[in-house]
């Protein structure tokens, strides 16, 4: 299957999506539109009705003073926006957001790029280690999430053991709001950098030959080598890796609620809008505003790539 | 037209990565080392430090938590509750497992995960193959707007939708309803995008002549469309089962009956329910329930995966 | 070309927006009426007949699944007309309080009667989620002075009943009578913290334990123990509406909890549930819920002893406050429904009820006329937590009344005990944030 794939010509389908000119309402055409509605609508409409419409409700409740609970509510406009980022928590989630999206997303880029570079190397066994690293990109956040905090446990944690071990009490993980960060970035580097190691290794498989003999690690300036020749020629999948894992970093949720249920210290975006809606606060309009906020900066990197896309294609 | 290609803006290109992957991973144990003396002692170092290790220890790093989690869910409290712990169980007992199953009805839990992954997973691979298709080869105006707004929609974090979309299927009497936990999910954003990625890059050709010996869209599209697909079409299906399997924040919300409660879900209520030192190792043996499945569907489906990947975008 | 995202299709996206808009309005609440609820007018129930079917929602406080299985099986024994479904709806009381809040969002799929916590009923009263009980105490004549006075008064307000004592619950002091004896110090509670600070270095030197003294996990209820460390040296949290949390009494107060962490070195804080923790023999002493009292009792593996909460330099008694849930009725289900919850909460609360709950549990018979002559037989140690409901106080308004307040709590409290943050600093940063969460989510529904 995938060898046909390999071999077959590289056309691409320009013509048949090109627009058409303004043709009369042939019958063909006239079949096509009812096709494609058979085909689409079904899968639109579901899109329509539980994502663009939740999306708007969304928006409109974020211009509420709403409690969670209260069957009435006060139209307040853009105040609910000015609250924030008037108030410390601003701040406070805005910086978790970036220190947990920046590090997560560095993290399991560097780390997957070095992934994939040993997993690049022609030896036995290359296979099956591309298939455990990506292994736990695959797996439950609330399982993962439950193994790990048994592991980072400072009482009974195999952690706590081995630094009982050498003399040391175990860090506060759990209470400490700044360790708390600290060990949900590990675990989500841990489950998403097989994700990333994937992807670098396809890219660099389809570098040519010999830059990949220069990015192979071997020779003494094989590192000095890899970065000036084979790094920049990576950059198309660096970027889409930037993009991709930024996306999923900021949504990132079931980790942060199940290892650290308060969010002190862990409250991103994502989860302070969350913890404002259903957690003590019950402020809905509030964290509806939060959450148009997250998808403002959603939509912003997207089109961001969008622009990269085009532009990389004029020049090439 | 752009594709908006993930590794390299070529459309040309962006079928390379994929097939180069697989043909590499194929062949690589069979391809000989060219460059040195494969028993030479320098190599046999060079190959250890500069091969294995890295992948022997990122294998490791992927498998010790896992391993534990194992080794604990055989563990009894007084194993787990100690300063002086032990890294194999005392024996393989299976009371956690026991435990688990008889505190929560976790076989019931686990029907309704098959349930809720399989009819929800076959309806979302089925409605993207049908809209990736009619976006692709369909003749509609507005194409490109309607591949926007399905771009757009991969933006909106599911969390955004809880509350918009809870008011809705409550209403309609979805309330600890299976249908109610799988509906909101059915429309696929993000299978379509990653399969009208793929489509875009077959080659007219074979389609063409499929059209002039008067074949309709129904018999292209699973007569040469879906056969040259197998892989992407199987990626689809890898993320989709996993989001599907480990959903988490929805069915906590819509469900509170143990009789529809999902694998993650119960997990947490496993949590709840031995929420103690002891409970650990009741706990473990739960998140070995829920990921030991979805690692076997992995391993089934995993040889796809670095074909599936570069050809679109992956942001769940 | 590139993705055409020129001004047409943006146009397009503008207009599939405000149909979208206009669809949106349907959901979710009204903006035009008045706020309903709060201080609503007494339900009639004359001539209601119970509905056949209710669903009680409850996170089973203290491991109590199999207790109430018991009392609701004792109950359609006796109402057989009356079908309570038993609903685990959450791990804790905040999960129940968010399915709880969702469902009125929804207006749909209600319980009939619902477990609310100590932090929670009042809020559900602002939103007026929960009815009065007044007029179903009368009409099915529950007797409300039999109660424990002080657990009733606690869900009063506008001179009504919100709602009714459960699982109710006050901190106790546990501690490991064989540490105790190793060291040569009296088989009791300490009397105040000072006492304790004499002890602490002589139990972790004579027991080998990690801990002398082990503070309650902060993600559990921080702001619900300190209140005794607090009232201890003459602070609080808030006194009425005011947020006195940075006074020189309650920095001093907390300034001593950091002290014998970072300076003393003999205390430290759980991270999951400092009865666990005690159980296992890491600590010496904690301070937890008495509904950890008969888990502790069943996995510890020495003898333990309890007390009462130790005092402070201001204040030797009176420092331990109350806590845990009640039962509330909802307002948005049908009166057949509530009428029917009603009588399965008289029921509940019944006193050989209430003592069977109590000896399952732990927590305090809500009764004073059951009969825990039997349960005190087999627990001795129930007897301390009921003893000291007489010198317990009534906690704080910015804990129990404010949205939040107690995570909020819990934040300064990591602070200070796991950051070693500074005492004032914190505390003057906590009663802005207090401040603001009253003016903001509660002053305003209190006028109404």
């Amino acid at each position: 299957m995938t060898r046909q794939l390999t071999d077959r010509p590289r056309a691409v389908v320009e013509a048949k999506s090109a627009p058409t000119p303004r043709a009369r309402w042939s019958a063909r055409t006239r079949r096509d539109f009812f096709v494609f509605l058979a085909l689409a609508l079904p899968n639109l409409l579901l899109i329509a009705v539980f994502t663009y419409l939740p999306l708007f409700n969304n928006i409109y409740y974020s211009t509420l003073d709403w409690t969670l609970g209260s069957a009435s509510a006060t139209v307040v406009g853009f105040e609910n926006y000015v609250t924030f980022f008037t108030s410390p928590d601003a701040a406070e989630v805005l910086g978790t957001t970036a220190v947990f999206t920046l590090v997560t997303v560095g993290g399991s880029m560097i780390l997957g790029l070095l992934v994939a570079l040993a997993l690049n190397s022609r030896i036995r066994g290359t296979t099956f280690a591309r298939s455990a690293v990506f292994a736990p990109y695959v797996l439950s956040g609330v399982g993962v999430g439950l193994v790990w905090l048994f592991i980072f446990d400072p009482g009974y944690g195999v952690l706590a053991w081995l630094l009982r071990g050498i003399g040391q009490q175990s860090p506060q993980w759990i209470n400490d709001p700044q360790l708390s960060l600290v060990m949900v970035i590990i675990v989500y580097v841990w489950k998403n950098l097989g994700y990333c190691a994937v992807v670098y290794l396809a890219g660099l498989q389809s570098l040519p030959q010999d830059v990949m003999e220069a990015a192979s690690l071997d020779g003494a300036n094989g590192f000095r080598r890899f970065l000036s020749m084979s790094l920049p020629l990576l950059s198309p999948t660096t970027f889409f890796l930037l993009i991709t894992t930024m996306l999923s970093s900021l949504q990132a949720f079931d980790l942060i609620r199940i290892m650290t249920p308060l969010g002190n210290g862990t409250s991103t975006l994502i989860y302070e809008a969350y913890l404002q809606a259903f957690g003590a606060f019950n402020r809905a309009g509030y964290s509806a505003a939060i959450s148009v906020i997250l998808f403002a900066i959603l939509l912003i990197i997207t089109l961001l790539q969008l622009r990269f896309v085009e532009r990389k294609v004029h020049y090439s | 037209m752009s594709t908006l290609s993930p590794v390299s803006p070529d459309p040309a290109a962006n079928a390379g990565p994929a097939s180069a992957a697989d043909s590499a991973a194929d062949a690589g144990p069979e391809v000989p080392q060219q460059r040195h003396k494969p028993f030479s002692r320098a190599n046999l170092t060079q190959t250890i430090a500069g091969g294995y290790l890295p992948l022997v220890l990122a294998t490791l790093v992927v498998f010790l938590p896992l391993l534990w989690m194992v080794l604990s869910s055989f563990k009894q409290p007084g194993e787990i509750i100690t300063m002086d712990l032990r890294i194999l169980p005392e024996s393989l007992n299976f009371e956690n497992y026991n435990t688990a199953m008889t505190t929560v009805p976790f076989a019931q839990f686990f029907a309704n995960s098959l349930i809720v992954t399989g009819v929800g997973a076959t309806i979302k691979v089925l409605l993207a193959i049908l809209t990736a298709y009619a976006l692709v080869f369909v003749r509609f105006p507005f194409k490109n707007a309607i591949f926007v707004l399905i771009l757009v929609a991969l933006m909106v974090p599911p969390q955004v939708s809880i509350l918009p979309n809870y008011i809705l299927i409550a209403g309609m009497g979805g309330k600890n309803t299976l249908w109610g936990i799988i509906l909101p999910g059915l429309g696929t954003a993000f299978g379509t995008f990653l399969l009208r990625q793929h489509f875009m890059t077959l080659p007219a050709s074979i389609l063409e002549s499929a059209e002039i010996d008067g074949a309709g869209h129904w018999r292209r599209l699973w007569r040469i469309v879906v056969p040259v697909s197998g892989p992407s079409i199987a990626t689809v299906a890898l993320v989709v089962v996993v989001s599907e399997w480990n959903d988490y924040i929805w069915p906590l919300i819509i469900t509170d009956r143990p009789e529809t409660m999902t694998l993650p879900v119960g997990l947490t209520l496993l949590q709840n329910s031995e929420s103690n030192g002891a409970g650990w190792g009741i706990l473990m043996a739960g998140a070995v329930l829920v990921i030991v499945p979805i690692l076997l569907v992995f391993a089934a489906l995993q040889r796809y995966i670095v074909a599936g990947l570069t050809q679109g975008s992956v942001t769940g | 070309m590139a993705l055409n995202l020129d001004r047409r299709h943006f146009l397009g996206l503008a207009g599939a927006g405000a149909g979208a808009a206009a669809l949106s309005a349907c959901g979710g609440p009204s903006t035009t009426g008045t706020t309903a609820g709060a201080g609503a007018a007494d339900i009639d129930f004359s001539g209601v007949k119970p509905a056949a079917s209710i669903d009680f929602w409850t996170n089973h406080p203290g491991k109590s699944q199999d207790v109430e299985k018991a009392i609701i099986e004792k109950f359609h024994a006796k109402y057989p007309e009356i079908k309570v479904n038993l609903i685990t709806a959450g791990a804790n009381y905040e999960e129940i309080a968010q399915k709880f809040q969702t469902s009125q969002a929804a207006k749909s799929a209600l319980p009939g009667l619902v477990v609310l916590s100590d932090v929670w009923w009042f809020r559900y009263f602002t939103n007026g989620n929960i009815i009065s009980l007044d007029s179903l105490i009368k009409q099915l004549d529950i007797k409300v002075d039999d109660f424990q006075k002080s657990l009733v008064a606690d869900y009063k307000y506008a001179d009504k009943q919100w709602a009714l004592p459960y699982g109710r619950s006050t901190p106790l002091f546990y501690y490991n009578k064989d540490h105790f004896k190793a060291a040569g110090l009296p088989d009791r509670a300490p009397k105040t913290w000072q006492e304790f600070g004499e002890w602490a270095p002589k139990l972790k030197a004579s027991s080998g334990t990690q801990y002398a003294y082990i503070y309650p996990a902060l993600a559990g209820y921080a702001g619900w123990t300190l209140q005794n460390i607090l009232w201890g040296w003459g602070g609080s949290w808030s006194n009425e509406w005011t947020m006195n949390c940075d006074s020189a009494e309650s920095v001093a107060a907390l300034q001593w909890a950091q002290d014998s962490i970072y300076k003393d070195k003999w205390a430290g804080v759980s991270s999951k549930e400092a009865a666990d923790d005690f159980a296992a023999g890491i600590t010496s002493t904690t301070i937890s819920s008495t509904g950890s009292l008969l888990g502790v009792l069943k996995s510890a593996k020495f003898n333990v002893g309890v007390g009462y909460l130790p005092g402070g330099p201001k204040a030797e008694s009176g420092v331990c406050p109350t806590g845990g849930a009640g039962l509330g009725i909802p307002s948005g289900v049908s009166k057949e429904v509530q009428l029917a919850a009603a009588t399965f909460l008289k029921f509940m609360t019944e006193p050989e009820n209430t003592a069977a709950f109590s000896a399952a549990t732990g927590y305090m018979p809500t009764r004073t006329s059951a009969d825990m002559g039997a349960v005190l037989a087999k627990t001795p140690q129930i007897k301390t937590a009921m003893d000291q409901l007489a010198v317990t106080r009534v906690q704080d308004n910015a804990r129990v009344f404010l949205p939040g307040a107690d995570q909020e709590m819990a934040k300064a409290a990591a602070a200070i005990l796991t950051q070693q943050g500074d005492v004032k600093a914190t505390m003057a940063g906590l009663k802005t944030t207090l401040e603001g969460i009253y003016t903001k989510d509660v002053k305003p529904k209190l006028k109404s």
